[in-house]
């Protein structure tokens, strides 16, 4: 369920909601802009930062997003959903401020701390942390347009069409950096001696 | 493709739950039956949780819709328009095909070291509108742009992205020629540099208009052929070809072409006149621009 829909009307529709969002900024009410953004910012940012990996070039994509959103909304059609559209915008900013800059992708977990799960025991806690570890490193092995792809798949919950959209390529190319990063994560677990059902 | 082919293409959607109600029931038909899906599946899984995990400790800050709001009030006017022009017009020289700035540079010299050696600085006149009209052909659409996809996806209207393409190719065309015609000088009186840019002004810019025109709606290829087989048909000698065949009775019609190539207001307006049409066209899938390669 589209947040959006949380913060407005329940009883409407989902498309419809978000796309009644869209329409309201596009007639220039800066609540509707806010409000898409409590919706769906923890979601661009996050996109941002991935394309990015640097957090104040993020703050820059998402603010020029925004802006584009503003100036774009007048031309949305509704033809998809709101969320591949915007992802599409941040995608589209990230490479802009991208070039020209070297900036390397941050790693998974940032050195964020991570609230634990409090049921398994300290043994079975510790066993887990290093399959995720070692889960973690196979992940860092790919490369930034194949990790990109399984953050739109697995974080954004895009489907296949609108995952090729965001990226600006075929659908056939997503279904294989999907099958090359299944490759390589399962290459890279095996080499370190796990099984898949290992780590879940 | 089989059963299993189509399954296993829908597991990583399948683990993130973004799969419909039908396509779903398909994947869980078939996963009891196949060891290999289940192990990817199992992958998928892990991997689905940890992107999770790894997103959630990303906090949006805030204030991020207040900033991009106060730059929206702030960009209202004209020094607004001339900065997002500005952006635009650098976004896209990226975009445009790189190999377009060095292949006019370098054809717009030999022509014009031709030029100067052979002691023709008509012949600049001749090359200049071809480069030019060669390297707008390869502007727009999906046979020639990487990013085609990419900028029908963002907010920018394509035909503001065509315009600034056009303006940066365009004016780098006109940039050459302009030096050419300078470096020219070495063998054409200063009095008569007025003359030469002139001479091939109005050929450039019309021809390069109808070659933009033409890309967009039937292709580079043949956009590219049919501007220089008008350009060239100018230059045929049709009186020598009248020494082996009838006098020709539509001579009038060739003085009238070759006089056409020569009016350069007349060719200034017709090239807006198909810059305007032509910018038209990028949202008008009838004119095939919205078909795939």
């Amino acid at each position: 369920m589209p947040a959006a829909e949380i913060l407005l009307d329940r009883s409407m529709p989902i498309q419809n909601t978000d796309f009644d969002l869209i329409q309201r900024i596009a007639a220039g009410d800066e609540d509707a802009l806010r409000i898409l953004y409590a919706a769906y910012g923890q979601r661009l940012y996050a996109y941002a930062i991935r394309r990015t990996g640097d957090r104040s070039l993020a703050d820059e994509v998402v603010q020029d997003s925004l802006v584009a959103v503003w100036q774009g909304a007048p031309r949305f059609r509704g033809e998809g959903r709101v969320i591949a559209w915007l992802l599409g915008i941040v995608h589209h900013k990230a490479l802009n401020a991208l070039r020209g800059r070297n900036v390397l992708p941050l790693p998974d977990g940032d050195g964020v701390n991570e609230p634990q799960d409090p049921a398994p025991s300290p043994a079975e806690r510790a066993d887990r942390r290093e399959q995720r570890r070692q889960l973690l490193a196979a992940m860092a092995q790919l490369s930034g347009e194949h990790r990109t792809v399984l953050d739109l798949v697995f974080y954004q919950g895009l489907s296949l069409a609108e995952t090729a959209e965001v990226c600006g390529c075929p659908v056939g190319t997503i279904k294989s950096r999907l099958a090359y990063a299944k490759a390589c994560l399962r290459g890279v677990l095996t080499r370190l001696g796990y099984s898949a059902e290992e780590l879940v | 493709m089989s059963e299993h082919l189509k399954v296993n293409d829908l597991l990583p959607f399948y683990a993130a739950g973004s799969l419909d109600d039908a396509r779903r029931r398909e994947v869980e038909n078939h996963l009891p039956t196949c060891e290999e899906c289940l192990l990817d599946l199992e992958l998928w899984a892990g991997v689905s949780v940890e992107i999770g995990k790894s997103n959630r400790l990303v906090t949006a800050p805030p204030a991020l819709a207040a900033r991009a709001l106060m730059r929206v009030r702030t960009r209202l006017g004209l020094a607004g328009a001339c900065l997002r022009t500005a952006q635009l017009l650098r976004a896209q020289s990226f975009l445009v095909q790189g190999e377009i700035w060095p292949a006019s540079a370098a054809v717009m010299a030999l022509g014009v070291i031709v030029a100067l050696v052979s002691n023709h600085v008509e012949f600049v006149y001749f090359i200049a509108p071809l480069v030019a009209a060669a390297s707008l052909t390869m502007l727009f659409g999906p046979a020639n742009d990487p990013a085609y996809e990419l900028v029908l996806a963002t907010p920018t209207s394509p035909w503001k992205v065509l315009l600034a393409r056009l303006s940066l190719v365009f004016g780098y065309n006109l940039l050459l020629s302009l030096i050419a015609s300078l470096v020219l000088l070495v063998t054409v009186p200063p009095g008569l540099l007025g003359t030469l840019i002139l001479g091939w002004l109005g050929p450039m810019a019309f021809l390069s208009a109808l070659a933009l025109l033409l890309s967009l709606w039937i292709g580079t290829p043949n956009a590219i052929a049919i501007a220089y087989i008008l350009w060239i048909a100018q230059h045929v000698p049709y009186k020598s070809i009248g020494m082996w065949m009838e006098p020709l009775a539509w001579e009038p019609v060739v003085l009238s072409y070759q006089q056409f190539w020569h009016s350069p207001l007349l060719l200034c307006t017709l090239s807006i006149l198909l810059v305007g049409i032509a910018l038209w066209s990028t949202n008008r899938p009838a004119f095939g621009l919205s078909q795939r390669p």
